[in-house]
C-alpha cells in the first residue's frame, strides 16, 4: 500500500506541480471563456463604428439620417425603413431605425400589459394563497410554459389565433371585457355558499376549480358577442373601428404580437415574482395577520412593499425578454415598419428586421453595418435592464437576511 | 380586552376582490397553456387518421367527394358553410372546395372510394374503374382492387431495391470515379440494373373516376398508397395511423416541405443539439469553477458573476450575429482562404453550416451552464472542501475526488437546460447555417464522416419554412402542427429531467447541510 508510507519528496513535488498547472489551465480557460462571452459586447461595437467615421472610402452614414425624419415632398416623407431599395442608389437612403425602435417598444409594451397583471397576480396567489401541495406542482408546470419555444408560439399566434380573432372580434372583445365581472362574481358567489361546500372548494386550490368557471364565462361571452356587437357597435365592430376611431385592422397585429409575447414572458415574471414574495420573511406577514389583517391586506400592505424591489427586477426582465424576442415578433406582427399608435396595426422589430435582412446582406456592407447597429442597440438595453434587475435583487436578498434576522 | 373584542369583530370574512382576480389569473395561465398544448396534441395527431371521405350532393347536381376538414359561418351571417379536402390538384387546379350547407342535398360515405397518395400533387380521390397492365391487359371490380394490391406491394419492394443500389452502389462508384478510380465496369452494370427498375416501375396505370363523373388516368408508380377509408373498421384506421406517425418521424419531407416527414429535421436537430453540449459542457463547467473556486472572491468577480447572469438574458438573435460576423465570415472566411483555396470563391466554411450553428448554441448556452454549475458549487458546504485540504489532499485532489462528484446533478441540470433551451431555438439558426431543404444529411459513409460544414435541417425552422414560406399554407398546417407538437414534447421531456433532477439534487444536499 503505497499511501500508508511517508510520501517521497519526489511524488510530492509532482503532485504540487500538477496542482500548480491545473490551477494555471483552469485560470486561463475561465478567463478565456468568458473573455469570449464578453467579446460580444466588443465586437459590436468595433463592428458599428466604420458606420459613421471611416478614414478612407469606404461609404457612411450620417447619424441625423437614422434618427430624423426625411425631408421629401411625396409620401415617403417621415421615418422610414427601407435599406435595400435605397442604399447605394442615387436616393436619399431611408434608414431610419426610429420605427423598428417604435416597433420594438411597442411589441414589449403590449406584452408586458398583457403579461406583468397575469404573473404577478398569480405570483402573489402561489405565495400568499395556494395550498403548498398544488403550489409544489404548479410552479414547475408554469416553469416549463416558459421553456415552450417561440417558433411554436408565433406559430400558433400567427396562423390560428390571428385568422380567428380577423374574424370574431367581437368574440374576443366580450370574452376580455367579461373575464374580471366573471371573476368577481365567482367570488360574491363563493361568499355565499353554504361552509360546507365553502370547505371542499378552498380558496387554496381556486386556481384549479376556477376553471371549469373559466370556461363557463368564455362560453357566456361566446353566447353574448353578437348581442353586444349589435347593442354596442352597430352591428359590425370592424365597420365601427374604422369608422369611428379611424382604426383599420391587419391580420397580424400589435395586440396578437402582445398576446403572444405575453404568453410566453409571463412565465419568466411569475417566476421571479414569486420568488421574491415567497421570500419576504414569514415573520413579517405572520405578524401582520396576527394583528387581524385579512391575508390580502398583507400582501398589499406588508409583504409587496418588502418585496417590490424583486417585483420590480422581474417586471426589468420580463421587458428584457420581450424586447429580444425573435420568432414570435416575426410570425405574428406582419412586419410592416410603421409607427403608429393604433393597436391593431402590424409593426416590425429591430430583432425580426435582423433575423428577416442580415443573410441578404452580404458581410462588410452599410446594410450588414445597419443591421449590426441595431443588434448592438439590442445587446446594450437587454444588459443594462438585466444589470439593474440583478443589482436590485442582490440588494433584496441582503435585506430580507436583515429582516429575517438569525432565524 | 376592549383591544381583542374589536379587532375580532373587525375580522374580515373574505378576503375581498383582489384574491379572487389573483386565483383568476393563475386559472387563466393554466387555461392557455393546456389550450396551446391540446390544440397541437388534437390537430397534429389528428393528422394521421384517415378521416371518412363524404360523397356530397349539391341542389344543383354536382357532386363532390373529400374530407371535411371544418364548418364556419359565412361572412354575412346568412348560414354556415364547410370547407372540404377534395384532393384531385393537378384535375381541379386546386384541393380545397367551400360548400355552403344550405346548397348541400345529401351527404353519404360509400365504403368504394378510394384514397391515392401520390408522389406529386397531393392525394387523389375516387372510384376505381379498372387496372391496366403494362401488357394491356384490362381488369375492373374487385379483381382490379386485388391486382392493385399486388401490384403496390411490387412497387414498394422495387423501390427499396433501387433506393438501396443507388445509395450502396452506384453514389460510391461514382464518387469513386470523380478521384480517378476505375470503375466504370462495374457503374455500367449497376446503371443498367437501375434503368431495368425503373422501366419495371414505369409499367401500368389505374383509371380513376371522380366523383364529378370524369375519367383519369393515374400512372402506377406515381402512387404511394392506396386506402379505401369508408370501408375501414376503427381497428385498421388505428393500424394507419400508427403507419402515418411512423412516416411522419422516419421519412424526407416532400412536395415543397408541405407534405411526407420531418426524419432530416429531427437528425439535424438532435445532431447539432448533440455537438452543442459537447461544447459547451467543458467550457461551462471551467469557467465555473474558476469563479467559483479559483478567482479571487473580490469586486470583480462579483462583476464578471452579473455580466455572466446577464448574458443569460441577452436576445438570442444578437449571438446569431456574433455567430455569422465572427464565425461565419471572420474564422470561416479564413479557414477558405488558408485550406479550402481550390472551392472558392464558392464557399466551404465561409457559409452557415453545422459547425458554426453548434458553436454559437453553445455561446447562446453558456451563461446558462455556468450559472447552474456555479450554484452547485456554491451549495456545498466548506467544511467539504476544508476537510479534503486538512487531509492532505492539493487542491487539484480535493475539486476533481470531492467537490466536482458532488456537483455533478448541478451540471447536468446545467446542460439539460441548455439543451431544451438550443433545441428551442431559430432566430439565431437562421444567420448562422440552418436550411429549408437538405438534400444531404450531415452523416455519411464518406470520409470524415461528420460534415461539418453542411448545412443541415432543424425542427423549429421546419416549422416557420412550411408555415410562412410553402405555397399551400392550408395542407401544410397539420404537418406544422405535427412538427410544432414533436418539438414541444422534446423540451418537455428535457425539461422535466432538468426538474427532476435539481429536486433530487436540493433534497441531497439539504441533508448534507444541516447540522
Amino acid at each position: 500500500m503505497p499511501d500508508s508510507l511517508p510520501p517521497s519528496p519526489v511524488r510530492r513535488r509532482l503532485r504540487q506541480g500538477r496542482d500548480r498547472l491545473a490551477t494555471v489551465l483552469v485560470t486561463a480557460g475561465g478567463i478565456g471563456v468568458i473573455a469570449a462571452l464578453l467579446a460580444i459586447g466588443v465586437f459590436l461595437a468595433v463592428e458599428v463604428v466604420p458606420l459613421f467615421w471611416s478614414g478612407g472610402d469606404t461609404q457612411t452614414v450620417s447619424p441625423r439620417a437614422l434618427w430624423s425624419p426625411l425631408q421629401a415632398e411625396d409620401d415617403l416623407a417621415g421615418y422610414r425603413w427601407d435599406p435595400t431599395a435605397t442604399l447605394g442608389t442615387e436616393e436619399p437612403a431611408r434608414v431610419s431605425l426610429l420605427p423598428l425602435a417604435w416597433g420594438t417598444l411597442e411589441a414589449a409594451a403590449w406584452a408586458l400589459l398583457i403579461a406583468v397583471p397575469l404573473a404577478l397576480g398569480a405570483a402573489a396567489h402561489s405565495a400568499l394563497f395556494m395550498s403548498p401541495r398544488l403550489r409544489s406542482r404548479l410552479k414547475p408546470t408554469l416553469e416549463l410554459m416558459e421553456a415552450l419555444p417561440g417558433v411554436v408560439i408565433g406559430f400558433v399566434a400567427g396562423l390560428v389565433l390571428a385568422p380567428w380573432l380577423e374574424r370574431h372580434l367581437a368574440d374576443g372583445l366580450a370574452m376580455l371585457v367579461l373575464l374580471v365581472p366573471g371573476l368577481l362574481l365567482a367570488g360574491a358567489l363563493w361568499s355565499r355558499l353554504p361552509p360546507r361546500l365553502q370547505q371542499a372548494l378552498p380558496l387554496g386550490w381556486a386556481g384549479l376549480w376556477l376553471l371549469p368557471w373559466l370556461l363557463l364565462v368564455l362560453a357566456v361571452a361566446l353566447w353574448l358577442s353578437p348581442w353586444l356587437e349589435a347593442w354596442a357597435f352597430g352591428g359590425d365592430l370592424r365597420q365601427w373601428l374604422e369608422v369611428r376611431l379611424g382604426l383599420d385592422l391587419a391580420v397580424r397585429n400589435a395586440i396578437i404580437v402582445g398576446m403572444a409575447m405575453g404568453f410566453a414572458v409571463m412565465p419568466s415574471v411569475y417566476s421571479l415574482a414569486e420568488d421574491a414574495l415567497s421570500g419576504v420573511p414569514r415573520s413579517l406577514s405572520e405578524g401582520a395577520q396576527a394583528l387581524g389583517a385579512s391575508r390580502w391586506q398583507t400582501l398589499w400592505r406588508v409583504v409587496l412593499p418588502a418585496a417590490s424591489p424583486g417585483v420590480f427586477a422581474a417586471v426589468m426582465i420580463g421587458a428584457g425578454r420581450a424586447v429580444g424576442e425573435t420568432m414570435i415578433v416575426l410570425m405574428a406582427s406582419g412586419n410592416a415598419a410603421l409607427m403608429t399608435w393604433n393597436p391593431l396595426d402590424g409593426l416590425r422589430s429591430l430583432a425580426a428586421t435582423i433575423a428577416i435582412e442580415l443573410p441578404e446582406a452580404g458581410p462588410d456592407g452599410l446594410h450588414y453595418r445597419l443591421l449590426l447597429l441595431a443588434a448592438l442597440l439590442l445587446f446594450l438595453f437587454t444588459f443594462l435592464v438585466n444589470t439593474l434587475a440583478e443589482l436590485v435583487r442582490t440588494r433584496l436578498t441582503r435585506r430580507y437576511r436583515r429582516l429575517g434576522g438569525v432565524a | 380586552m376592549r383591544l381583542a373584542k374589536r379587532s375580532r369583530a373587525r375580522l374580515p370574512r373574505g378576503e375581498g376582490a383582489g384574491a379572487w382576480l389573483a386565483a383568476g389569473s393563475v386559472a387563466l395561465s393554466l387555461l392557455a397553456l393546456l389550450a396551446l398544448l391540446s390544440l397541437l396534441a388534437i390537430r397534429g395527431l389528428g393528422h394521421f387518421w384517415p378521416a371518412s371521405i363524404a360523397l356530397v350532393a349539391l341542389d344543383d347536381g354536382r357532386q363532390l367527394a373529400g374530407e371535411q376538414v371544418r364548418e364556419v359561418p359565412l361572412p354575412d351571417g346568412t348560414g354556415r358553410e364547410r370547407l372540404y379536402r377534395i384532393g384531385n390538384r393537378d384535375l381541379d387546379g386546386t384541393r380545397w372546395a367551400w360548400v355552403p350547407v344550405s346548397a348541400i342535398a345529401a351527404v353519404s360515405h360509400p365504403p368504394e372510394l378510394m384514397v391515392l397518395e401520390r408522389h406529386r400533387w397531393g392525394e387523389a380521390i375516387g372510384r376505381l374503374v379498372a387496372v391496366e397492365s403494362e401488357t394491356g391487359e384490362r381488369l375492373e371490380g374487385q379483381a382490379a382492387r386485388a391486382v392493385l394490391e399486388n401490384r403496390m406491394t411490387e412497387l414498394a419492394s422495387l423501390r427499396q431495391a433501387r433506393d438501396t443500389l443507388r445509395d450502396e452502389v452506384v453514389l460510391p462508384r461514382v464518387q469513386a470515379l470523380q478521384e480517378g478510380g476505375d470503375v466504370e465496369r462495374e457503374l455500367a452494370t449497376a446503371n443498367a440494373r437501375l434503368r431495368e427498375l425503373q422501366a419495371a416501375m414505369q409499367a401500368g396505370h389505374l383509371t380513376l373516376e371522380t366523383a364529378s363523373g370524369e375519367r383519369w388516368q393515374v400512372p402506377l408508380d406515381q402512387i404511394l398508397r392506396v386506402r379505401y377509408p369508408n370501408a375501414m373498421s376503427p381497428l385498421d384506421k388505428l393500424v394507419v395511423w400508427g403507419e402515418g406517425v411512423w412516416r411522419f418521424l422516419s421519412e424526407g419531407p416532400r412536395a415543397a416541405n408541405t407534405a411526407g416527414g420531418v426524419w432530416p429535421a429531427i437528425f439535424g436537430t438532435v445532431l447539432m443539439v448533440m455537438l452543442m453540449s459537447i461544447l459547451v459542457t467543458p467550457f461551462g463547467v471551467l469557467a465555473a469553477i474558476y469563479l467559483n473556486e479559483v478567482a479571487h472572491q473580490g469586486r470583480l468577480t462579483r462583476l464578471v458573476r452579473i455580466a455572466v447572469r446577464n448574458l443569460a438574458g441577452v436576445p438570442s438573435i444578437v449571438y446569431g450575429v456574433f455567430g455569422l460576423g465572427v464565425f461565419v465570415y471572420g474564422i470561416g472566411g479564413s479557414l477558405d482562404e488558408w485550406f479550402f483555396d481550390a472551392a472558392l470563391p464558392s464557399p466551404t466554411f465561409g457559409t452557415g453550416g453545422l459547425l458554426w450553428a453548434s458553436l454559437t448554441l453553445a455561446l447562446l448556452t453558456l451563461p446558462v451552464v455556468i450559472v447552474a454549475t456555479e450554484e452547485g458549487l456554491a451549495r456545498i458546504p466548506d467544511q467539504q472542501r476544508e476537510g479534503a485540504l486538512a487531509l492532505g489532499a492539493t487542491r487539484l485532489e480535493m475539486l476533481t475526488r470531492v467537490v466536482l462528484p458532488m456537483a455533478t446533478p448541478a451540471m447536468l441540470t446545467g446542460v439539460i437546460l441548455a439543451v431544451a433551451r438550443a433545441a428551442g431555438e431559430v432566430a439565431p439558426l437562421m444567420l448562422v447555417g440552418v436550411a429549408k431543404l437538405a438534400p444531404q444529411v450531415p452523416v455519411d459513409a464518406d470520409f470524415p464522416f461528420l460534415h461539418l460544414e453542411r448545412k443541415f435541417m432543424h425542427l423549429g425552422y421546419h416549422i416557420f419554412d412550411a408555415a410562412f414560406h410553402g405555397g399551400d399554407v392550408q395542407a401544410a398546417m397539420p404537418l406544422v402542427y405535427a412538427t410544432a407538437l414533436l418539438l414541444v414534447l422534446v423540451i418537455l421531456v428535457l425539461n422535466l429531467t432538468a426538474i427532476f433532477l435539481r429536486h433530487h439534487l436540493s433534497t441531497r444536499h439539504g441533508a448534507l447541510s444541516r447540522r
